[in-house]
């Protein structure tokens, strides 16, 4: 057995666990709603998110505009790209309802973006480094970096926004009732093609919010899109799919096991736990383990 | 013919290649009480979700004052003005009671009153007042048949749809239903009504057509099928 | 299938086994590209036997794949089947059908270990999304598997290369063909009918007394016996078996894509795939070496977009339609 470490250690690793997670988090939120209206497991979500990183980079040493900045440009796009995305892509797959092409076009978008960022931008490794990227900030008496702070700000404005527009407007509460009963949603007089490009659009916005987190914070390539849309679904399956705040938090929870696993067996491992814990929770607990009464069987 | 509410001719429905419908034709007139009635696996649930755009005919036309919904999906049929209350209710269970009636009122037609039809089902339907805040999922199945009804009738229909709103509730609630379904037909609400309790829903129909294995088999005024020996004898027999 | 078609296949199938006779063939380029083709057809005949006509998605068939590649590795690399003989004859684990078995083995018992708790309790997606996390496991322990898997550098066979390709051609197209043929008489067998019955209507088919987690699970461990084979056949191609390699999520993402585009649930759609597709890509590959996989991406798009019910079925009339 391994001694405990010191309680500094411990709340190191917890809150750069937490913070890295969160990322995990707004990417699963996407996810999550997507799923819910369209059941569709959208894997190109992490190479959307990459986009949107060499999005940011590129107007940062294209424009000089601050990646934090870019924020302001990247959501409204996100949006607009999200619901062209669904119009152009998904709209006749999600009305034939046969979901086997819906993912098959998920995985052609998500080869055509990783490629065409390669072609673009080639296939090393890229990042963003700005005068406040070396910057740490001293948090709850641990010093962290900045850029991850702001990334963990990021996931959960972008996650609060979301749950706001769900049950706060009538068109949020038509995309949650579509998510429910997509039938009974239709006989109120909602449309399912609306909420399923409302989904997609707040999705690959809510990727580009995430884009500029991990912009700021990772280096990244154009393939490392994949292994988040992984981890995204990992963070799913623990919060519930179909669960918008059980989707940040599984995140959250995803990062501390990764930080923890990493420091006290091996950095090799980590995958291979993550990956564990997400096929016990979805055979054990596939409603979440964050769930609440009354969700749908 | 010209003032029918709803007219239904001809009406050919198949689950892939099993026919569940064979050329059913029926209307609804404004301001009435219609019951569709029939044993289990009549088609009378099939012919409800045809003409709410759930399921597409095969063959024959469905019009709603004059105008054909055939081929259009079930979002634009409800902003047609028909309300369809589904067997098994389709309430939003993990939302609240008042969620579930703000999205009734979801069509534009309706939505920039939502308030005053709010108001309006709340005298209605006090009890669902007083359950604004909880999940529809934790009624009990009185008040979430209430609640699905109060729904529909927040977009102010021309048609309400009702699929066998009695079904699984007590004696007593039965009969809340029934004088509630009376209720709304006093304020001019004009109701197709499915049911299994025959004796019931002829005694409120002021006309009723009778579904055998997918044809129509009869038809007529409520009272007239009530005192119909034939009738009396296939379906009166089996109520308890 | 008709009788001409059938005589048109026998036909087809002894022209292909012929064509490493004529001469200049086995170095042409068409050579090696059909040796890939006939090896994606059997992983997408693999994938087939559990989505198409079985209904259950899996995104897992790179594990299987990999584990029949890795097996043959270590089998080979470390003597463990044939001892002394192996030493009087060095090419003794050359496309070995007894080591070639092992791979499809291997491949088949894990499916069983982990398909009876994936499918005895996840439907659906779940059950994709169970299989995508098994895959990246298999990955994972492969690479943690210190000198018994060789790390992330993984194994060399023994053998540094081959002479010719015939063998590898003439083992593929017979692995194709045995594979058609034995999914063609298993559909048509009492256990194909459960695994249809299953696949259209679970709860109808345990009514009539089919048990259902065994008809899956079967066909989940049928499907992954293909697909170690098929790990084991391109071991004999590549000789360096390595985590990034054989567990490439290509191994599942083309397979699918072309079973998909030649017709899930029909016998020769995943065959007529992995040529049409195989061939888009390589010809992108030759054509636009820069942008063959955004070529690749588009196609499948594309295809998805105007020919989703894939080419076997472009004949059939869209009867499912009227309900």
């Amino acid at each position: 057995m391994f001694n405990l470490p010191p309680p500094e250690i411990l709340l190191q690793l917890s809150l750069n666990g937490a913070l890295g997670g969160a990322m995990y988090g707004v990417a699963a939120v996407g996810l999550s709603l997507i799923f819910g209206t369209m059941r569709l497991i959208f894997l190109a979500q992490g190479a959307m998110i990459i986009l949107a990183a060499y999005f940011v980079r590129a107007l940062f040493y294209g424009l000089g505009i601050d990646p934090f900045l870019s924020l302001l440009i990247v959501v409204p796009v996100g949006l607009v790209v999200g619901w062209l995305i669904y119009q152009g892509l998904f709209r006749k797959a999600a009305a034939e309802e046969d979901r086997n092409v819906s993912l098959l076009i998920a995985v052609g978008l998500m080869f055509l973006v990783q490629n065409l960022m390669t072609v673009i931008w080639g296939g090393n490794t890229a990042g963003v480094v700005t005068s406040y990227t070396a910057t740490g900030i001293e948090l709850l008496g641990v010093r962290t970096s900045f850029t991850r702070s702001m990334g963990f700000l990021i996931a959960l404005a972008g996650t609060g926004l979301v749950m706001l527009f769900l049950r706060k407007t009538i068109v949020g509460k038509a995309v949650r009732a579509a998510s429910e009963d997509m039938d009974a949603a239709t006989l109120m007089g909602i449309s399912p093609h609306r909420v399923n490009a409302i989904a997609f659009a707040i999705g690959i916005s809510l990727a580009g919010a995430a884009g500029v987190a991990v912009a700021t914070t990772f280096p990244f390539n154009p393939f490392a899109g994949f292994i988040f849309s992984l981890k995204a679904l990992v963070a799913l399956a623990l919060g519930g799919i179909g669960n918008v705040t059980g989707a940040l938090a599984g995140g959250i929870l995803l990062g501390l096991i990764e930080a923890y696993v990493q420091f006290f067996i091996s950095g090799g491992w980590t995958n291979a736990i993550a990956y564990g814990v997400f096929l016990l929770v979805l055979m054990f607990k596939p409603e979440g383990l964050f769930s609440r009464p009354y969700k749908k069987a | 013919m010209a003032n029918r509410l709803l007219e239904i001719s001809d009406l050919e429905v198949a689950y892939g290649d099993v026919g569940a419908l064979w050329g059913v034709s029926l209307h609804v007139d404004p301001g009435t009480i219609v019951a569709l009635v029939g044993a289990n696996g009549a088609g009378k649930t099939t012919l409800l979700r045809t003409v709410s755009g759930l399921l597409r005919p095969k063959a024959g036309d469905i019009r709603v004052s004059g105008r054909s919904l055939v081929g259009k999906a079930p979002q634009e049929i409800a902003r047609m003005g028909i309300a369809h209350v589904p067997e098994g209710r389709g309430l939003f269970r993990q939302m609240t009671v008042l969620e579930n009636l703000e999205l009734g009122a979801f069509q534009p037609r309706a939505r920039p009153r939502t308030k005053q039809l709010l108001e309006k089902a709340y005298t209605l339907f006090p009890r669902l007042k007083e359950r604004a805040q909880q999940k529809a999922g934790s009624l009990s199945g009185g008040e979430q048949q209430m609640l699905a009804i109060a729904r529909a009738t927040m977009s102010e229909p021309s048609l309400l749809i009702l699929d066998e709103p009695s079904l699984g509730l007590s004696p007593l609630v039965v009969q809340q239903m029934f004088s509630l379904i009376q209720t709304l037909h006093g304020q001019g609400v004009t109701i197709l009504l499915v049911e299994q309790n025959i004796h019931q829903a002829l005694k409120v129909a002021d006309y009723a057509f009778v579904l055998q294995t997918g044809s129509l088999a009869m038809q007529g005024t409520g009272a007239e099928l009530i005192a119909d020996p034939e009738i009396q004898k296939a379906y009166m027999g089996v109520l308890e | 299938m008709s009788r001409a078609l059938q005589w048109i296949a026998v036909l087809v199938v002894a022209a292909l086994a012929l064509l490493p006779f004529v001469p200049g063939a086995v170095d042409a380029y068409y050579f090696s590209f059909l040796f890939f083709v006939f090896l994606y057809a059997i992983m997408a005949q693999s994938w087939n036997l559990v989505a198409g006509y079985g209904g259950q998605i899996s995104l897992g068939s790179h594990a299987f794949f990999g584990l029949g590649a890795y097996t043959t590795a270590i089998l080979w690399s470390g003597n463990y089947l044939w001892g002394s003989l192996y030493d009087a004859h060095p090419g003794m684990y050359y496309f070995d059908p007894v080591t070639m078995l092992f791979g499809g083995l291997v491949a088949a018992v894990a499916a069983v270990f982990i398909g009876l708790p994936l499918l005895s309790k996840l439907h659906g997606d779940y059950f994709a999304l169970g299989t995508l996390g098994f895959g990246e496991i298999v990955k994972v322990l492969f690479v943690n598997g210190g000198d018994f898997t060789g790390g992330a550098f993984g194994i060399v066979a023994p053998a540094s290369a081959f002479d010719t390709l015939r063998p590898h051609y003439w083992v593929a197209l017979g692995l194709m063909v045995a594979t058609a043929l034995a999914i063609r008489a298993l559909m048509r067998s009492r256990y194909g009918l459960a695994l249809i019955a299953v696949r259209d209507d679970e709860m109808a088919a345990s009514a009539n007394g089919i048990d259902t987690l065994k008809v899956k699970v079967a066909a989940f461990a049928g499907s992954a016996f293909i697909a170690g084979v098929a790990g084991s056949l391109y071991t004999y191609y590549i000789f360096h078996v390595g985590p990034d390699s054989v567990f490439d999520l290509d191994w599942m993402l083309l397979p699918l894509m072309m079973t998909v585009v030649g017709g899930t649930g029909t016998l020769l759609g995943p065959i007529l795939g992995a040529l049409v597709m195989y061939a888009v890509f390589d010809l992108a590959r030759i054509v636009v070496p820069d942008y063959h996989p955004v070529i690749s991406g588009l196609t499948i798009i594309l295809a998805m977009l105007f020919l989703p019910k894939g080419m076997m079925r472009l004949g059939v009339m869209q009867r499912r339609k009227s309900a």
